[in-house]
């Protein structure tokens, strides 16, 4: 089976919200969504970004974890807490370069994007993949991510914004805006 | 052979105790695929899965539609049919009781007779909208005519489509929203797009619109706002509300300056061409730029772009359509076409965002004031001969042309209209001018308005009937390709809710007209009487069955027979639906909008929609997701104007206008003009942006001039 990566072309994204109204909809999320968008300048124009989990190689929130509740499946995915370890600390909400891990207060328990396992451990897209209907969001194969990340790489030492890496190594790939930078145009 | 670069083979996911069926979004004209999860042991929907395989949308929804099942076992449905006794309650939720369909029947049957002995039979009226299937939308306009003979039929499509209707009938002498298939957007070099904010209102649009730049295409958009679609443009046309036919105008004057124009095409294929270049001739990019508030520059690139471009596709939406001169707006950007000879091939033509799921369709077949099933005209005499015959009738019984939709309401106001049956639209929202609408409502003798939610014009009804959502029922719907498209049932209907169709069967029966209607059981059967009324005429569906179109993922029309596969590009051949199969280039002098901002009143007001919401509301402002995300109107206001009245973000102000005022929030933001202020319309009450709107309407579409007029903002203490 292929192997495909969630991949992120920031530039894209319309605000549309549509990947946090169907996060709800993947089996185990229970009707809570896991992420975020967000306005990058609302007072200057109508600029948005997701914030995801970038589901780290190394994850902070996991090794801040005491409880060890935090697992990494075998895809690469870093899983939502175990519920029966989770003690509520906030440890990784702290941790996570990002901030993505949420809090339940009410059952005192952590929350957070597991990248729909029960989808993606067949290669089937994440929900907000799936709808995402700017192609923000992408389910993308190491090829396809790779041709994307070199547009975004004008060869001229100064255009890079496709990053290897944000806080160390992402199992999400990322193209920061900048996307029509990079595109020689037809004519 | 739909299946683009974006198609991917994906298994869907189906969980324990669950089936998926497959349908369409029962919002926007979109109609994005997609698989309702209906539990297996309760048969109820509790979801949505994506529809990876269709092939106009892959798998893609906007917030709406992941959202849309939430309307099915909604909380606030009605369940029952609603009587109210007393009418000084009109206006208000109050004073409904539950009854049965039996009294509700009969009490409606009683007072419709009644009107009619007294007053005649044009003194009923039905409003009605395009929000649901061919099926319904075709049996209410037999409804009307046939089961009330009533000369008083039209729809919410006024306030929609009926300008992009008007421009493309003009100027094609056929009235198909897109003349190519979605599939050829991403493919084309450039997209001139005027007055659509796409993004927010046909979001799935937009994977094909990035496309298009990704490939090195151009993206040119014309708006008041620097919309999310203008804030990534090559060149975005920042123009003052209700100017576009000058825009328009001058960039054909510099494509026919620039030699860009295709003489062999404009000879052969097209009339006009001559009356147009000297209509075009004043205005220069200077005078365009004096009368729009576009840089010369920008509009001199847009000329250019547009010009060199291999192939383009122009697009337009309520933006350019809603004003006063919407069908001259229509034709002019459609001029920009047809100069240049960039029509009638794959991956270039002329396209309209339809904005309700079955705008198009739903003007095609009869709710019209003018028109019979098929696109046919009630003034033509061979067409009231053939739809007579359909029906049952005779020719002499045909009711003649009514009026547009918001002369309705005037005919109520002078008591001309007593009666009216409402269906699949709030006018107590989404009408221009509401003080004048909601005083014609509240006016009538009689009402009977059916939803499945009680909507701000239900609070006017004496009788609600609680009809069903777009999940109960099945049928098809003509999405804005001018595909048709099948949507199916995943549920049995709530409570004692049903089928609009059903009820005017009934209702039918009630009336003594049963003969006409008694043979229809099923949608199934509406369809086969609807397919064969619309034999012959310009939107010919004959072809169409639900068959072919679950085989084909979709028809487009027309479809004429059981062989043709249906026409997904229009003009292919070069041949026009005039009768001298040639093309209008259209001759329109420039006009300001109705009402000019001046000193009491120095502000332009535009108005519009977000995405989280549809239309006026009624159904997505009950979606918590929906509602949590946009939860009340604002008016955008650019800082530099915030200054000069001395108002911050997010205080309240007061707007006004001749008509109507409303406080709202403000919104700063640099992505408007400074001389425009923007408010959604999707919110009732007295927080309807509409209390302002002008009723100033189009001499051709008769569509109200929604996207301009003068206004003021006061602070307020
Ligand atoms: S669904 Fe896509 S376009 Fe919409 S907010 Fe999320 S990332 Fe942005
Ligand atoms: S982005 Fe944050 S939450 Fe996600 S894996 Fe990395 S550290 Fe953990
Ligand atoms: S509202 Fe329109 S764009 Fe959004 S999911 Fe429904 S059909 Fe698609």
């Amino acid at each position: 089976m292929t192997k495909r990566r969630l991949f992120l072309e920031l530039e894209n994204c319309i605000g549309c919200r549509s990947c946090l109204a169907a996060c709800t909809q993947c089996g185990g999320h229970e009707q809570r969504n896991r992420n975020y968008v967000y306005d990058v300048n609302p007072l200057v124009n109508r600029q948005t970004m997701p914030l995801m989990c970038l589901h780290c190689v190394d994850p902070a929130c996991a090794r801040s974890c005491p409880a060890q509740a935090i697992q990494i499946h075998e895809t690469g995915a870093v899983l939502s807490a175990l519920t029966e370890k989770c003690i509520g600390c906030q440890n990784c909400t702290i941790a996570c370069p990002y901030g993505i891990p949420k809090f339940d207060e009410e059952q005192n328990l952590m929350y957070k994007c597991d990248l729909c396992i029960d989808r993606t451990k067949d290669d089937i897209p994440p929900m907000c993949a799936s709808v995402c209907p700017s192609n923000t969001l992408q389910w993308l194969t190491e090829e396809e991510i790779e041709e994307k990340q070199q547009r975004h790489d004008l060869g001229n030492d100064k255009w890079v914004t496709s990053m290897p890496y944000l806080e160390g190594e992402t199992n999400v790939k990322i193209n920061l805006p900048g996307i029509l930078e990079g595109t020689t145009k037809l004519f | 052979m739909q299946k683009d670069k974006f198609f991917r083979d994906i298994d869907n996911v189906t969980h324990p105790n669950e089936r998926l069926v497959k349908t369409h979004c029962s919002y926007c004209g979109m109609q994005c695929g997609m698989n309702l999860r209906v539990n297996t042991k309760t048969n109820k929907i509790i979801g949505v899965e994506p529809r990876y395989d269709w092939p106009v949308t892959v798998g893609k929804m906007c917030p709406k539609g992941v959202t849309a099942y939430q309307q099915t076992n909604h909380k606030d449905r009605i369940l029952k049919p609603l009587i109210r006794d007393d009418a000084s309650l009109k206006g208000t939720q109050k004073g409904f009781r539950e009854a049965s369909w039996d009294e509700a029947y009969d009490l409606i049957a009683k007072k419709f007779s009644e009107l009619q002995t007294n007053y005649g039979k044009d003194s009923l009226s039905v409003f009605s909208g395009v929000s649901m299937t061919n099926e319904k939308c075709y049996l209410t306009g037999k409804f009307a005519r046939v089961a009330l003979g009533t000369r008083y039929i039209d729809y919410n499509g006024r306030f929609c489509m009926a300008s992009a209707a008007g421009g493309f009938l003009r100027t094609f002498g056929v009235d198909r929203g897109s003349t190519l298939p979605w599939t050829d957007i991403h493919e084309t070099d450039c997209l001139f797009i005027a007055g659509s904010n796409t993004a927010e209102c046909h979001p799935t649009s937009m994977f094909r619109v990035w496309a298009v730049q990704e490939r090195g295409g151009y993206l040119i958009v014309a708006d008041p706002r620097e919309t999310p679609i203008a804030r990534r443009a090559d060149v975005h046309l920042d123009l003052r509300p209700g100017t576009d036919l000058a825009l328009a105008n001058g960039i054909l004057h510099l494509l026919i300056k620039n030699g860009y124009t295709d003489e062999a095409f404009i000879k052969q294929h097209t009339n006009g061409f001559e009356e147009t270049k000297e209509v075009v001739k004043d205005l220069t990019p200077e005078h365009t730029s004096f009368i729009t508030g576009v840089s010369v520059e920008k509009i001199e690139r847009a000329a250019e772009i547009y010009g060199k471009a291999p192939n383009a596709i122009v697009m337009f939406a309520r933006g350019v359509e809603q004003q006063h001169k919407g069908v001259d707006n229509v034709s002019a950007y459609c001029n920009m076409a047809l100069v240049t000879g960039k029509i009638g091939r794959p991956k270039a033509g002329v396209a309209t965002f339809t904005g309700q799921g079955n705008g198009q369709g739903g003007r095609e077949h009869g709710q019209k004031s003018d028109l019979l099933p098929g696109y046919r005209k009630i003034t033509d005499p061979k067409a009231v001969e053939y739809v007579s015959k359909v029906w049952g009738i005779s020719p002499e019984e045909m009711p003649k042309p009514g009026v547009s939709a918001y002369e309705m309401f005037e005919l109520m106001n002078d008591k001309t209209i007593r009666g009216l049956y409402l269906l699949c639209s709030n006018p107590a929202v989404s009408a221009p001018n509401l003080n004048v609408v909601r005083k014609a409502l509240k006016g009538l003798d009689f009402m009977v308005c059916a939803d499945f939610f009680l909507s701000e014009s239900a609070e006017f009804a004496d009788v609600v009937l609680p009809s069903v959502t777009w999940s109960e029922d099945e049928g098809t719907v003509t999405n804005l390709e001018g595909r048709i498209i099948k949507i199916n049932k995943a549920q049995e209907p709530l409570g004692e809710s049903k089928p609009d169709w059903q009820i005017q069967v009934e209702l039918a029966e009630r009336l003594g007209k049963g003969k006409h209607f008694s043979h229809l059981h099923t949608a199934s059967d509406v369809a086969d009487e609807f397919r064969l009324a619309s034999k012959g005429g310009n939107a010919d569906y004959y072809g169409a069955t639900w068959d072919k179109i679950d085989k084909q993922d979709g028809v487009f029309w027309p479809c004429k027979d059981e062989e043709d596969e249906g026409t997904p590009h229009m003009f292919h051949d070069k041949k026009f639906y005039h009768p001298d199969e040639k093309a209008k280039i259209c001759a329109l002098p420039y006009r300001p909008p109705a009402e000019e901002p001046d000193e009491e009143y120095p502000m332009r007001l535009t108005t519009g929609r977000v995405v989280y919401h549809y239309l006026s509301g009624n159904q997505t402002r009950r979606i918590p997701f929906l509602k949590d995300m946009c939860p009340e109107p604002y008016v955008e206001v650019h800082p530099h104007t915030a200054a000069q009245y001395n108002i911050q973000h997010d205080e309240v102000v007061r707007l006004y206008t001749r008509r109507g005022e409303s406080n709202y929030k403000v919104k700063i933001t640099e992505a408007i003009r400074e001389d425009t202020v923007f408010v959604p319309y999707h919110f009732g009450h007295e927080e309807s942006i509409n209390l302002l709107t002008i009723a100033a309407l189009d001499p051709m579409s008769r569509m109200p001039e929604y996207k301009v007029c003068a206004a003021q903002v006061e602070k307020l203490n």
